[in-house]
C-alpha cells in the first residue's frame, strides 16, 4: 500500500479533482440560476414593507436552508460517484494502489466543499439582494454567518447520504427525488415526533440556538447538544457504511 | 496445464488445483466468473509468463473480464487468480505494479491530456517535479507531447487509445494490461500502436498482456498467445499454429472511407482479396480476404497513395467464429 503521506496527497488529489468537477461542470448553471431566482425573490421582498431582521432570516431559512440545501446536495451528491461508475472514468481511481477507504473519503470532501461552496453562493446572493436593501449591520452579518454554519453542516450531512445511496442504487436520483422533496419538505414539516426524523429538524434545532430572530429561533427543536450528536452519528454511520459498500463494490 | 484426478484415498476423483507455472505473472485456476446469469469465464486456465502475451477471442469471449479480475476489478465467482504472486481483490499495494488500459473509453472529454496524467500520478503518489518529468517522457513514448494541452474531448480515437496506454505506464508498473488497444484505430494508427507496444516491452521492460478480437494484431504483437472462446482457454502456445487454422478460412473485413470505389478498384487487384462488395446504404466495403496479413500491411500504403480519409477498418468476428468452434471440437 501507498505510505500515509501519498494516500493522503491521493485524497487530496481526488478532494480538488471533485471540486474542479463540480464547480465546472454545466451543472453549475442549476446553480446559478437558483441563486439568481433567489436573488430576484430577496429583492422583491426586501422592497416591502418588512421586519428587517426577522423577515430576512425567515426568507434565508424557508427558501434556502429549508428547501434548496436537500435539492442542491441531492443534485450533486446522488450523481458524483454514479456518473463517474456509469462512464466508467471511476476506473482510474479505483485501479490505483490507494485504499478505497482513502478514494471514498476524498470524493466526500470533494462533494462536502463543492456543496458548501455552492451552498454559500446562493446563500449570499440572497442575503445581499435581501439586506442590501433592507440594510446591513452587524445583526444581519450575524445572521449570515450562522446560516453560513448551517450550509456548512447540512453539506456535511446530506453529501454522507446522497453519495451512501449513489454506492448501492443503480439510480440513487430517484431516491434523492423522493428524499428531498417528500421527505424532507413534507414529513420534516409535520408536527409531533415525526417532523424529527428528517436531518432539516436537526441543523434548524441547531440554528435555533444560533440564530434569535424569525421563526428559527423559535423552532420547537431538539436541544443544540442533542441534534449536534444526532447529526454526528447520523453522518458517521452513513459515511461507513458507504465506504463499506464502495470498498465492497464490483466495477464490472 | 489441467490437473489429473486423484487416483486414490479419500479424495479419489478430486481434481487438485494446480500451483501456478514457474514464473508466472498471472496465473489463474478454475477461475469462473458469473454475472447473474450469464458467464463472464468457466473454468478458465491459464499461465502467463514475462513478456508480450495476446489474449484473442471474439468479442463476449471473456477477456475484458480476465483484465478486470486481473486488475481488482472484480472479484471471482469460483476459483483463483493470482498477479505477480498476489491475489488482485482488494489488494492496493499490488495495483502500485499494474497498469491497466481499459477496452472502453473512460477519458473525461473536458481534461487536458496532461491534467489526466497529473490527476493520475497523484492518485498512485507522484508529485511535483518528479511527475511533471515523468508526464513528459511518457508523453514522448506515445507520442502525444505536443496534444497533452489540448482537451481529450477533441482526439482521435487513435489518440484517446495512446492516452490512455500513458496513464496506465505512468507510474511505470511492471505489467501493463492493455484491452484491446488497436480498436477502432486507422491503419497507421494501428502501426504505430504496435511499434508502441514492442517498445513498452523491448526499450521500458513492462510485461504486456494485450487483448484483440483480430488475431493478426495480435500475431504483430508476439507469438505467444491465448485464444478465448466462451469463457475458457482454448488454446495456448504459438501463434504460428492457430494462424494458419484461420487462414484457411476467408476472413471479413468492413471499410469506411470517404473512397469507397478507388479502394474497392485497388482490393479487386489484390492476389489475397477473395471479393469485394458494398455493405448497406453504400457507406462501406465488406472485403473477403485469404491472408489478412498481407491485406492489412499493405493498407498503410494504399491510403496513403490514395490520400483516403479511413474512418472505419474493422475485422468481423464472424469469420473467428469457426476457427473457435474447431479449436473447442
Amino acid at each position: 500500500m501507498l505510505p500515509l503521506r501519498d494516500q493522503l496527497n491521493g485524497l487530496l488529489t481526488i478532494l480538488m479533482y471533485t471540486f474542479r468537477k463540480v464547480i465546472l461542470s454545466r451543472r453549475i448553471v442549476i446553480t446559478l440560476l437558483i441563486a439568481a431566482f433567489v436573488a430576484v425573490v430577496a429583492l422583491y421582498v426586501g422592497g416591502q414593507d418588512v421586519e428587517r431582521l426577522k423577515d430576512g432570516t425567515n426568507l434565508l431559512d424557508s427558501l434556502i436552508l429549508f428547501f434548496f440545501m436537500p435539492v442542491l446536495a441531492m443534485i450533486y451528491g446522488s450523481s458524483l460517484l454514479r456518473d463517474e461508475m456509469d462512464d466508467r472514468s471511476i476506473t482510474q481511481v479505483v485501479t490505483s494502489p490507494m485504499d478505497r477507504l482513502f478514494i471514498y473519503t476524498g470524493y466526500y470532501l470533494g462533494l462536502v466543499v463543492s456543496v458548501s461552496a455552492l451552498m454559500l453562493i446562493v446563500l449570499t446572493a440572497g442575503f445581499l439582494s435581501f439586506f442590501g436593501r433592507a440594510g446591513i449591520d452587524g445583526d444581519a452579518m450575524g445572521i449570515y454567518g450562522s446560516m453560513a454554519g448551517l450550509m456548512v453542516i447540512g453539506s456535511i450531512v446530506y453529501s454522507a447520504l446522497f453519495m451512501a445511496v449513489s454506492v448501492i442504487l443503480d439510480r440513487p436520483i430517484y431516491f434523492g427525488l423522493f428524499y428531498a422533496f417528500i421527505w424532507e419538505a413534507f414529513i420534516g414539516s409535520l408536527p409531533g415526533k415525526i417532523g424529527t426524523l428528517a436531518v432539516k429538524h436537526y441543523v434548524r434545532s441547531i440554528g435555533a440556538g444560533w440564530i434569535h430572530y424569525g421563526e428559527i429561533s423559535e423552532f420547537p427543536a431538539s436541544s443544540m447538544g442533542d441534534s449536534a450528536w444526532v447529526l454526528l452519528i447520523l453522518t458517521v454511520i452513513l459515511f461507513v457504511f458507504g465506504a463499506y459498500m464502495f470498498r465492497e463494490k464490483e466495477f464490472a | 496445464m489441467s490437473a489429473q484426478p486423484i487416483q486414490s484415498g479419500p479424495y479419489a476423483g478430486w481434481v487438485p488445483v494446480a500451483p501456478p507455472a514457474p514464473g508466472a505473472i498471472i496465473s489463474a485456476r478454475a477461475l469462473s466468473k458469473w454475472y447473474g446469469e450469464v458467464i463472464g469465464l468457466n473454468s478458465f486456465e491459464l499461465d502467463v509468463l514475462p513478456g508480450i502475451t495476446g489474449l484473442v477471442g471474439p468479442n463476449g469471449s471473456g477477456k475484458s473480464t480476465l483484465f478486470k479480475l486481473v486488475s481488482g476489478l472484480i472479484r471471482p465467482s469460483v476459483g483463483t487468480v493470482t498477479v505477480l504472486g498476489q491475489d488482485p481483490w482488494a489488494n492496493p499495494p499490488l495495483m502500485a505494479r499494474i497498469g491497466l488500459c481499459p477496452d472502453y473509453d473512460n477519458l473525461p472529454g473536458e481534461q487536458t491530456g496532461r491534467a489526466l496524467l497529473r490527476f493520475v500520478g497523484g492518485l498512485r503518489g507522484m508529485t511535483g517535479p518528479k511527475l511533471a518529468a515523468r508526464i513528459e517522457e511518457v508523453a514522448r513514448i506515445v507520442n502525444m507531447a505536443p496534444h497533452m494541452d489540448r482537451r481529450m474531448g477533441g482526439y482521435s480515437k487513435g489518440m484517446r487509445q495512446r492516452m490512455k496506454i500513458a496513464a496506465s505506464m505512468l507510474h511505470e508498473p511492471e505489467l501493463l494490461l492493455l484491452d484491446e488497444p488497436l480498436s477502432g484505430t486507422d491503419p497507421l494508427g494501428r502501426r504505430e500502436l504496435i511499434d508502441l507496444v514492442h517498445a513498452l516491452h523491448k526499450e521500458h521492460g513492462h510485461n504486456v498482456v494485450v487483448s484483440s478480437h483480430v488475431l493478426h494484431e495480435i500475431e504483430r504483437l508476439t507469438s505467444k498467445v491465448a485464444v478465448v472462446y466462451k469463457g475458457r482457454a482454448v488454446a495456448t502456445g504459438d501463434i504460428h499454429e492457430i494462424r494458419d487454422l484461420i487462414d484457411r478460412h476467408p476472413h471479413n473485413i468492413i471499410v469506411e472511407s470517404d473512397r469507397l470505389e478507388e479502394l474497392a478498384r485497388r482490393f479487386v487487384g489484390m492476389p489475397t482479396v477473395v471479393s469485394v462488395q458494398y455493405g448497406e446504404g453504400r457507406r462501406s466495403l465488406v472485403v473477403q480476404v485469404s491472408k489478412p496479413d498481407e491485406f492489412f500491411n499493405a493498407m498503410p500504403s494504399i491510403v496513403g497513395e490514395l490520400g483516403a480519409d479511413m474512418h472505419k477498418m474493422q475485422s468481423l468476428d464472424d469469420d473467428l467464429e469457426s476457427v473457435f468452434r474447431y479449436l473447442v471440437r
